[in-house]
């Protein structure tokens, strides 16, 4: 009998399922969920709907140990409603936040999410709202909030807003960071606005590429579980600044990229301006070349 | 009174009337409209190039402008009904009848058609068939075809897509019809000549490229789990232990993920140099691992896909080419190449009935066949021998005399128990019969025959029909691998039981294959990205398949 495992593969961030991320990013056998599915907190609405629930709510929350430190971590399961917010689904984050600022512990979060369900909006857009306000909250007093985003639902919506309000953020060229879906925008405002289908069109603007490129996010890895959970154990080891300072440099550098980038119509005419050499060969590099030609990228700070 | 040279008179008065609106034999763009009005006459039978993948578009659109008052009747013979100006030139009444072979995205609007009688349909073909009659029955009087390049003598350069060109012109040129190509550009000298200047008339320079549909990319991203199994199935239940060399993979998902599966599960069964060696297939960009592993030695290929073609060229060990250095396709050569020389046939369908009959058609498309049914059946006039071809043929009648056994081809069907939107793959009766009711055709449009079938495989196993020995053993063993679907629920336990004793059916764990295993990190390639790398930059994806 041949055993048919490739195990010698590296695992994919943006293939993998919630748990065998959480799985990968902390020391192994550290990890202890809290409100695992054997509790089975289901979501209230939708079965009103006859569709499917799951257990966990399509989160997985809990502590663990990222290279021996404690650390409180939250996955977003992208293969369920692709990752979208529901009630029970948002309670379980900004529990696991309000924790976090109780137990002063730095929390990690994995993103792979389309925004909020829509068959549970309204509860979806609270949990969205009280998120932002936790994050904010146990930033204020010294937690590190630090969002990783590569799932294959990417970070939409709701989902990016929360991302906006963390302290660092770590992408892979796979994820994808933007408030409005590209099928959101074509359906509104056409599809000579923005082709969904096209998607070396959705990467080159939503992608994790171009959103390092311009500040968006602040670490830029392979699509591999090991690169993100290295580039988690470094980002934790800085403890990021939070004041009006910092909210304020990050106002005035909006505005400055506004006025820099305004007029233009294509990612790649951006990196034209921010001095890269071939824009139009950015998509292929592969990371370290990337990483080289990237010198001249906006940077974020501590406030996006 | 002469009455012979009557065609070679016509053909000259067509080349007179042409000539008025060509320099030499180049037609400008502008006056395209008045030259096909002068040389295309009612009731031609004209065949206007296009397949599943490339198009005369230019020529469709000039052909769909036409004005019915002047040009009318005519009948189409043409591979493809693909853009929305085929069908335009019906539903406008420049022409009536209608003989084809596949229609892919028009095939609603062509059923569509057919029940309003905007179109008297010929028949449905398959590609290879439909080349025959041009040479028989449905010879072409005007073929408007494409091609890259051309010289100011009409030699034409077809590129990586030559695909049905060679026979279109020659069936028409050679009887005295008349041939029109558009190219994208004129040239001093072409690359190389795929179609002798002297069969080319008259020749439009359109400006820019004949559009090309990127039909065979298949993004490992979407393949999923249960496909990885039923690929793993197929590969050490059939590839391996027929020793199957030569081949020809239909479209979709499952054979895509055998290719992908062919470097690494392929390699643990130890099957490089044994399986898969020599294909007849288009150059899907899954198969590069495979040929960058050193499994493939040689392919043919019936056109050329998108995004592939410096590829191609960089691996001339393996595909044909030119002395230009770019893929040479040829169509009708594949498809006589895959019924005649390939040992097994492997594709996906969307219908089985109870008896192994299977068909894409559901009852409101008719998708037509492409290559697929000559593929997927066994050629009775093959007379050489190959280890699977008797092997087959013993299986299937294992008590007759060896040296004047037939042997047969493998036809394999593969897909899971539900398909896309959980639809089953099995049913009672196919879709295709309720079609062929409605339009009042002689034959329903069935993909592969049921005697033509000899493996039907889903993540349930494999069932051999050509282990079976009954009509009822052969529904027996088609239930038996149809799972959860009301056509597996209804199977005789029993019966199914003895037919697995047997090996007729066999289950994963019959072939020491755990399910837990099909994992897409077995697949060599999980995205369109990894082809990418694997091809060495090589394969150029077009936009809509990049996720960087």
């Amino acid at each position: 009998m041949t055993a048919a495992t490739a195990n010698d593969v590296p695992l994919s961030w943006y293939e993998a399922s919630a748990r065998q991320r959480i799985d990968a990013l902390v020391d192994a056998g550290s990890f202890c969920e809290f409100i695992g599915p054997e509790l089975r907190e289901i979501s209230p609405h939708l079965a009103i709907f006859n569709l499917p629930e799951q257990f966990d709510d399509g989160i997985v929350i809990g502590r663990g140990r990222l290279d021996g430190a404690p650390v409180l971590v939250a996955a977003q399961e992208g293969r369920f409603m692709g990752g979208a917010f529901g009630e029970v689904h948002g309670a379980k984050l900004t529990g696991l936040l309000r924790a976090a600022r109780a137990l002063k512990q730095d929390v990690v979060i994995l993103f792979d999410t389309g925004g909020v369900r829509l068959q549970e909006a309204n509860a979806g857009e609270l949990a969205i709202a009280e998120i932002m306000r936790a994050v904010i909250e146990a930033r204020h007093s010294g937690i590190n909030v630090v969002g990783l985003i590569g799932g294959r639902a990417g970070c939409y919506g709701g989902g990016s807003l929360i991302a906006g309000t963390c302290s660092r953020l770590i992408i892979s060229e796979q994820g994808r960071l933007s408030v409005s879906g590209p099928e959101v925008i074509e359906t509104n405002k056409g599809i000579e606005e923005f082709d969904s289908r096209d998607r070396a069109l959705v990467w080159r603007t939503m992608g994790g590429k171009h959103r390092y490129l311009i500040g968006g996010a602040d670490i830029f890895v392979d699509d591999q579980a090991l690169a993100f959970r290295e580039a988690a154990i470094a980002t934790l080891a800085i403890r990021s600044r939070f004041d009006p300072n910092v909210l304020q440099a990050e106002q005035k550098r909006l505005e400055r990229r506004l006025h820099r980038f305004g007029d233009v119509e294509d990612a790649i005419e951006i990196w034209e301006v921010l001095g890269i050499d071939q824009p139009t060969g950015i998509p292929a590099l592969p990371t370290g070349a990337f990483l080289r030609a990237a010198n001249k990228r906006e940077n974020a700070d501590d406030a996006r | 009174m002469s009455d012979w040279g009557i065609q070679k008179a016509a053909l000259g008065e067509r080349l007179a009337a042409g000539q008025q609106h060509a320099r030499g034999k180049v037609v400008p763009i502008p006056s395209l409209p008045a030259f096909l009005k002068a040389v295309i006459r009612s009731g031609d039978r004209v065949c206007l190039e296009g397949d599943n993948q490339k198009q005369a578009d230019i020529l469709a659109s000039a052909l769909a402008n036409l004005d019915p008052r002047h040009v009318h009747d005519l009948h189409m013979v043409q591979s493809g009904v693909v853009l929305p100006s085929h069908l335009d030139i019906f539903e406008k009444g420049i022409a009536r009848r209608l003989d084809f072979s596949y229609s892919g995205p028009q095939s609603a609007r062509i059923a569509r058609m057919l029940f309003g009688g905007k179109i008297e349909l010929g028949a449905v073909h398959t590609y290879l068939e439909l080349f025959a009659r041009y040479f028989i029955d449905l010879t072409p009087n005007v073929a408007l075809i494409a091609a890259v390049s051309a010289d100011k003598d009409g030699n034409l350069y077809t590129g990586p897509n030559t695909e049905d060109t060679p026979t279109v012109v020659e069936a028409t040129s050679y009887k005295n019809g008349l041939v029109v190509a558009q190219v994208t550009e004129i040239v001093d000298k072409v690359p190389r000549v795929d179609i002798p200047g002297d069969l080319v008339h008259f020749v439009v320079e359109a400006g820019r490229p004949f559009y090309v549909e990127p039909l065979f990319t298949r993004d490992p991203a979407a393949i999923t789990e249960t496909q990885i199994l039923t690929a793993m199935l197929a590969i050490k239940g059939i590839y391996a232990p027929y020793g199957v060399r030569r081949l020809n993979h239909g479209i979709g998902f499952n054979t895509a993920a055998i290719e992908l599966l062919l470097p690494t599960y392929g390699e643990k069964l130890g099957l490089k140099g044994k399986v898969c060696t020599h294909f007849a297939l288009n150059p899907h960009p899954t198969i590069i691992p495979a040929i960058e592993a050193g499994w493939v030695e040689q392919i043919h290929c019936f056109g050329s896909e998108v995004g592939m073609e410096d590829y191609v060229a960089a691996r001339s060990d393996v595909f044909f080419t030119g002395p230009d250095g770019s893929l040479r396709s040829n169509r009708a050569f594949c498809q006589t190449a895959g019924l005649y020389a390939c040992d097994m046939f492997i594709g996906s369908t969307l219908q089985i009935d109870l008896e192994g009959h299977s068909s894409t058609v559901t009852t409101s498309r008719i998708a037509g066949f492409g290559g697929a049914p000559n593929m997927g059946s066994d050629p009775r006039g093959r007379r050489h021998p190959s280890e699977p071809w008797l092997k087959a043929g013993a299986e299937a009648d294992p008590d007759s005399n060896a040296a004047l056994r037939r042997g047969r081809k493998l036809v394999v069907q593969i897909g899971e128990t539900f398909g896309e939107r959980n639809t089953p793959l099995f049913v009672e009766r196919l879709d295709a019969l309720d079609l062929a009711q409605e339009l009042k055709l002689d034959l329903a449009p069935v993909m592969v025959y049921s005697d033509d079938v000899t493996h039907i495989v889903t993540e349930e196993g494999i069932a051999n029909l050509l282990m079976c020995r009954s009509k009822d053993e052969r529904e027996q063993a088609i239930r038996g691998v149809a799972g959860y679907t009301d056509i597996g629920r209804a199977r005789d336990a029993k019966l199914v039981d003895q037919l697995r004793q047997r090996g007729v059916i066999r289950r994963p764990e019959d072939l020491g294959i755990d399910p837990l295993d099909a994992d897409r990190r077995l697949l060599a390639a999980r995205s369109i990205k990894d082809i990418m790398l694997a091809s060495g930059g090589l394969y150029r994806p077009p936009s809509r398949f990049r996720n960087w």
